[in-house]
C-alpha cells in the first residue's frame, strides 16, 4: 500500500521553508525517477526503431547461413526455434523439481536446519554466474556416461553439446524463480483450508496433491513464466552448451529426439554473433533478432500479470 | 481462497456417493488414500530428497570447478595466482601453447589484472547503483503521485527483464563508439599508447551498463523495506514538525538499513556474475585500469573475470588453458556463494517485517 | 490411476528405448570439424558440394565449429572431432599421431583501413609496426592517416598469427604487448575496418573492405601466390587421427582430386597443383 501522500497544508510545509539539503534531496529523487523512465523509454524505442527499420517478414522463414554476403545469409527461423525450444524444454525440466523443493520447504520442512540449507542452497544457486553454470555443465555432460544426451564424435569422446545438454543447466536458472514463487502461493494460502481437509480425514500428501497444489496453480505458472523469461535472455549457457551452428543440426534421423540431442543457436546467440562482438558483420540482422527477442520477453512478462491478476504484490521483479 | 475451497470440495464431495463403488489405486469405501502406497512418511521422504537434490548439485559444482582447476592454483603457489607480476596475455599465450606432454603443462599465470577490472567494475555499479536506487526507492514511496508509480513499476520490471546481449548490443552498437568519438582524443591516446590501446570499450561504458542492469533488483528490495517501516514513525517525526525528505531519510532508510544492504549483497553477485554484456563493451583487453591515469583510468580497457571465460571459451580443450580457465570460474564460485549467502543471511530477518524474500 | 500409471511407464521406457537405439543406429554418418578460421569458410564451401555428390548425398553429415588451428589440432588428437583445420604447419610441440593432409594454399596480407592506403611496407618497416618500435603514423611513409598505430592481432590459438610471426616476424620478435588481440579472422576484419588508425593481417579471404598492402614490392593476391613472388603464402591442412580413414578420407579425396573442389577453391584460395 502506497503511503499517504501529504499535501503541504500550511505555509510552513512548502518547499521553501525546507533546509537547503533537504531540498536538494527531493529535486535528487525526482530526477532519478525521471532518469529511470528516460534510461527504460530510451532503450525500447531506440530497439524498437532500430528493429522496426532492419526487420523483414521474410526472415522469420527464412534459414540463417554464414554467408558474408548479408542478401544472401537469410533471416532466424532457426534461432527463433532454439529459442522457443530450449525454452520449454529447461521449464519443463525445472517445473516437478522446483515444485517438489517448495512443496517440502513449505509444507514439510523438517529437520528445521536442513529446511535452512536447502533455502540457501536454492539462494545460491539463484546468484551463480550462468557462465559458471554453463562450464560446469561442459564438465559434467563431456563424460562418457552422458554420451546419450549428445552427439559422440567418430574418436569416441562425447560432444557434451546439445539441447538436451544445454537445457538442463538452463533448468537451473528457472528453478528458483519456480520455487520462490511456489512457497508463496502455497503459503498464502489460509492455514484453515489444510485443516479443514485434515478434518475431513485426508492425508497430507493427498491434501497437497488435491487441494493445495491445485489452488497454487497460478503461483506455480507464474513462477514458470518467470523463468521462460529468464531462459530465454540467457547467452552465456547457449555459446557454451549448444554447439555454435548456425541452423538446427540434428545428431541423428530420429524425428525429435535426433534434434534434441543436436546442436543449434537461440536468438540470443544469433544477436551476440551478428554484433561486433562475433563473427558476421552484421548489425542489422543482430538489431532485427534483438527486437523479436525483447518483444518476446515483454510478451511474458505481460503475461506474468495477466496469470497473477492483483495476487502478486506490486514490487517484485 | 475461492480455488482451495473448491479444490477441497471437490476432494471431499468424493465422500458421500462413494460406498458401493469399487475404487482403483487401494482406496477404501471412504474415498481416502490407503496407508502405505502414498503415505505421508514416503512423500516427505521423497519430496526431501528432491529438495536435497539442490545442495548435491551446489556441492558437485564446486567439487567439480576447484579439481578442475586445482593445477592452475597449485602451479602458481596461492598468493602468486594473485599478483601482479608479469604481462597476463603473453602468460595466457604461453599456457596455450604448452607442449603436448602433461609433465611440462605450463601454468605460470597472474591474473591481477582481471581481478582488479572485475572488482573495479563491480564495485563501481555497484555503489553508484545503490546511491540512484535510494533515491528512486523514496521517490517511489514517498513522492510520486498514483499516475506516476503505475507507470514506473512496469518500467522497473521491464528494466529488470531485459535480456543482457540487447544491453551488450546496444553498448557495442551506440555507446562503445560514442565514447570512442567524443571522449577519446589522439592526445589521450597517445598518452597511454605503450602500454594499452583505447578503442571506446571502455571501463566507462561497462559501469554505465552495469548500473542499468542491477538498479531494478536493487529498487524492488528497497521501495519494500522502506513500505515496511511503520507509518506512526514517520507520522510521529513529522507530527514534530520535520518535513517530508528528511522523515525518510533519517527515519525510513535508516531503518531499512538491512535491507540496503542485502540489495547491495545480491546487486554484487549479480554484477560479478554478468560475462555476456561485459565482453561485449569492456574493451576485451587484458589490462588493470590505472587510476593514477586521472580521467583516462575510465577509459581504459579492461577484461572481468566472467567475459575472459566467455571470449577464451574455445580454447577449454587445450589442458592447461581448461584448467585456468576453469581456475577463473572457482574464483567467481567463491565470491557468488559467499556473497549470495550473505544476502541471505541479510535477508532472513526483514521477513518479520513483511519484506518478501 | 493404475492405467495412467502404467501408460506414463509404457511412455518412458518407448523414449528411453529410442534414444538408446537411436544412439546405435544412425544411417547418416556425420563429420566433424573444428580448427581454423581462415579454413572455415572454405571447408563449408567444401562441404557443401560434397554433400550434392550422388554417392555421398543423405549420408554423410557435416558439423564445423571453429576455434582456431591449435584448438583444432588439440580437438582431433583427442578425438572430440574427425577432422582438425590448421592454417599453420606441424610444430614439434603437436601431439603424436596427428596426420596433416594438405589441402591448399592461402596469403596471408597485411591490411589497413582504406583510409590509409599504404603503397608498401618491407619486412623491416613491418617488424618495427608490430613490435611497437614505431608507434606513430607520422613516422611511416606513405601514411595517409596520422596519430597512434592501431595494432589487432589474432590470438595464440589462431593459425594465421602463427604464419604471420614466422613468415613476417621471425623467430624472436614478438608482437607488441599492447596490441587488440582478436579470436577470429572476421573479428580482426571488423575492427580494422572501423578504425582508421588501425593495421593488422589477414587471410586473403576475409580482406574484402580493406586495403591490403603490398609486401616487399609484390601485391598480395592469389596470382602472386600461386607464383611464389608474393612471400605470404601459407598452407591450409585437414588433420586426421592417424591415417584418414572411411567418409573423412573420402572427403579429402574429393577435395585434392574432383574439378568441382578445385573450381571452388580458386575462388579465394590458391588450390593444390595436380
Amino acid at each position: 500500500m502506497a503511503a499517504p501522500s501529504w499535501r503541504p497544508t500550511s505555509a510552513a510545509d512548502s518547499l521553501e521553508s525546507w533546509p537547503l539539503v533537504d531540498r536538494i534531496g527531493y529535486r535528487l529523487a525526482w530526477a532519478t525517477g525521471g532518469a529511470l523512465c528516460l534510461v527504460a523509454g530510451a532503450i525500447v524505442l531506440y530497439m524498437a526503431v532500430r528493429g522496426l527499420q532492419y526487420l523483414d517478414l521474410a526472415q522469420f522463414t527464412q534459414h540463417p547461413t554464414s554467408d558474408i554476403d548479408q542478401s544472401k545469409s537469410g533471416g532466424f527461423f532457426d534461432p527463433l526455434l532454439g529459442t522457443v525450444l530450449l525454452t520449454i524444454l529447461g521449464t519443463l525440466f525445472a517445473a516437478p523439481l522446483g515444485v517438489a523443493t517448495a512443496i517440502w520447504l513449505s509444507e514439510y520442512g523438517r529437520p528445521a536446519g536442513l529446511a535452512r540449507l536447502v533455502e540457501s542452497g536454492v539462494e545460491v544457486v539463484a546468484g551463480t554466474p550462468t557462465i559458471v553454470m554453463a562450464i560446469f555443465g561442459l564438465l559434467v555432460f563431456q563424460q562418457q556416461f552422458f554420451g546419450f544426451l549428445s552427439l559422440t564424435a567418430e574418436g569416441d569422446a562425447v560432444l557434451g553439446r546439445s539441447f538436451l545438454v544445454a537445457a538442463t543447466m538452463m533448468s537451473l536458472i528457472a528453478l528458483p524463480l519456480v520455487v520462490g514463487a511456489t512457497r508463496e502461493a502455497l503459503q498464502s494460502i489460509p492455514g484453515h483450508v489444510r485443516e479443514a481437509s485434515y478434518a475431513l480425514g485426508k492425508t497430507k500428501a493427498a491434501t497437497i496433491r488435491r487441494v493445495l497444489l491445485p489452488a497454487a496453480r497460478p503461483g506455480i505458472g507464474t513462477g514458470a513464466a518467470l523463468g521462460m523469461g529468464r531462459i530465454a535472455g540467457d547467452t552465456a549457457i547457449v555459446l557454451i552448451l549448444l554447439g555454435g551452428t548456425l541452423q538446427l543440426e540434428e545428431a541423428n534421423s530420429f524425428p525429435l529426439i535426433g534434434d534434441l540431442k543436436g546442436t543449434g543457436s537461440t536468438l540470443t546467440s544469433y544477436v551476440y554473433i551478428n554484433s561486433p562482438a562475433g563473427e558476421g558483420n552484421a548489425p542489422e540482422k543482430a538489431y532485427a533478432a534483438a527486437f523479436v527477442l525483447l518483444m518476446i520477453v515483454i510478451a511474458l512478462n505481460f503475461s506474468i500479470d495477466r496469470i497473477a491478476r492483483g495476487r502478486r504484490p506490486a514490487w517484485s521483479v | 481462497m475461492g480455488a482451495a475451497g473448491r479444490a477441497l470440495a471437490r476432494a471431499g464431495a468424493r465422500l458421500p456417493g462413494s460406498a458401493g463403488r469399487p475404487r482403483a489405486g487401494g482406496q477404501d469405501a471412504g474415498g481416502q488414500e490407503a496407508e502405505g502406497r502414498w503415505s505421508d512418511a514416503r512423500v516427505e521422504r521423497l519430496l526431501g530428497a528432491v529438495a536435497c537434490l539442490v545442495l548435491l548439485l551446489i556441492a558437485g559444482m564446486v567439487i567439480f570447478v576447484f579439481a578442475k582447476a586445482w593445477p592452475s592454483f597449485a602451479g602458481n603457489g596461492f598468493f602468486g595466482w594473485f599478483d601482479a607480476k608479469g604481462d597476463t596475455a603473453r602468460q595466457m599465450e604461453d599456457i596455450f601453447n604448452s607442449p603436448a606432454n602433461p609433465d611440462a603443462y605450463e601454468y605460470e599465470l597472474s591474473a591481477w589484472s582481471l581481478l582488479w577490472g572485475t572488482a573495479v567494475i563491480t564495485l563501481g555499479a555497484v555503489v553508484i547503483g545503490l546511491a540512484f536506487s535510494l533515491f528512486a526507492a523514496i521517490f517511489i514511496v514517498e513522492f510520486a503521485p498514483a499516475r506516476v508509480n503505475r507507470v514506473l513499476e512496469p518500467v522497473v520490471r521491464l528494466l529488470a527483464a531485459v535480456p543482457s546481449v540487447v544491453y551488450g548490443l546496444i553498448g557495442i552498437l551506440v555507446l562503445v563508439p560514442f565514447v570512442a568519438d567524443h571522449f577519446i582524443s589522439p592526445e589521450r591516446k597517445e598518452s597511454v599508447a605503450f602500454v594499452v590501446q583505447l578503442s571506446g570499450g571502455s571501463v566507462l561504458v561497462a559501469v554505465a551498463i552495469l548500473t542499468v542492469m542491477i538498479t531494478p533488483i536493487m529498487i524492488a528490495i528497497v521501495v519494500d523495506a522502506l513500505r515496511a517501516v511503520p507509518r506512526s514513525w514517520m507520522e510521529g517525526a513529522a507530527a514534530l514538525g520535520v518535513n517530508r525528505w528528511r522523515v525518510m531519510w533519517t527515519i525510513a532508510v535508516r531503518t531499512a538499513r538491512p535491507a540496503i544492504i542485502a540489495a547491495a549483497v545480491l546487486a554484487s553477485a549479480r554484477a560479478l556474475g554478468e560475462a555476456i554484456m561485459l565482453s561485449m563493451v569492456s574493451g576485451s583487453t587484458y589490462f588493470a585500469p590505472n587510476p593514477i591515469d586521472g580521467l583516462t583510468f575510465f577509459l581504459e580497457p579492461t577484461r572481468p573475470l566472467g567475459a575472459a571465460i566467455v571470449d577464451n571459451s574455445e580454447g577449454l580443450s587445450v589442458e592447461p588453458f581448461g584448467q585456468t580457465l576453469y581456475a577463473f570460474a572457482a574464483v567467481l564460485l567463491v565470491s557468488s556463494v559467499a556473497l549470495s549467502l550473505g544476502g541471505y543471511i541479510a535477508k532472513r530477518p526483514l521477513r518479520k517485517y513483511g519484506v518478501r524474500p | 490411476m493404475n492405467r495412467t500409471r502404467l501408460v506414463t511407464l509404457l511412455a518412458l521406457s518407448a523414449a528411453l528405448l529410442s534414444m538408446a537405439t537411436a544412439s546405435a543406429a544412425s544411417a547418416k554418418t556425420t563429420i566433424s570439424m573444428s580448427g581454423s578460421t581462415s579454413v572455415a569458410p572454405l571447408a563449408e564451401r567444401l562441404a557443401g558440394a560434397f554433400v550434392k555428390e550422388p554417392a555421398y548425398r543423405g549420408k554423410v553429415g557435416f558439423r564445423i565449429f571453429q576455434g582456431g588451428s591449435d584448438i583444432g589440432i588439440t580437438d582431433v588428437s583427442r578425438g572430440r572431432v574427425s577432422i582438425g583445420n590448421s592454417s599453420r604447419d606441424p610444430k614439434p610441440a603437436d601431439p603424436s599421431g596427428i596426420v596433416f593432409n594438405k589441402i591448399a594454399r592461402d596469403a596471408v596480407c597485411v591490411v589497413t583501413n582504406t583510409d590509409n592506403p599504404l603503397p608498401n611496407l618491407s619486412q623491416n618497416q613491418i617488424q618495427d609496426i608490430f613490435s611497437g618500435r614505431i608507434r606513430s603514423w607520422n613516422k611511416v611513409p606513405g601514411a595517409r592517416v596520422s596519430g597512434t598505430i592501431d595494432l589487432v592481432v589474432r590470438t595464440p590459438a589462431s593459425g594465421t598469427q602463427d604464419a604471420f610471426q614466422n613468415i613476417f616476424m621471425g623467430e624472436d620478435l614478438r608482437v607488441a604487448g599492447s596490441a587488440t588481440t582478436k579470436s577470429t579472422n572476421g573479428l580482426q576484419a571488423n575492427a580494422i575496418k572501423s578504425n582508421p588508425n588501425a593495421i593488422g593481417y589477414a587471410s586473403f579471404n576475409f580482406t574484402k573492405g580493406l586495403h591490403d598492402v603490398p609486401y616487399a614490392g609484390n601485391l598480395c593476391n592469389l596470382r602472386n601466390a600461386k607464383a611464389g613472388t608474393y612471400g605470404g603464402a601459407r598452407n591450409f591442412f585437414m588433420v586426421t587421427r592417424g591415417k584418414a580413414s572411411g567418409a573423412t578420407k573420402a572427403f579429402i579425396r574429393f577435395i585434392r582430386r574432383s574439378s568441382k573442389a578445385k573450381r571452388i577453391t580458386q575462388t579465394n584460395w590458391v588450390p593444390l597443383r595436380g
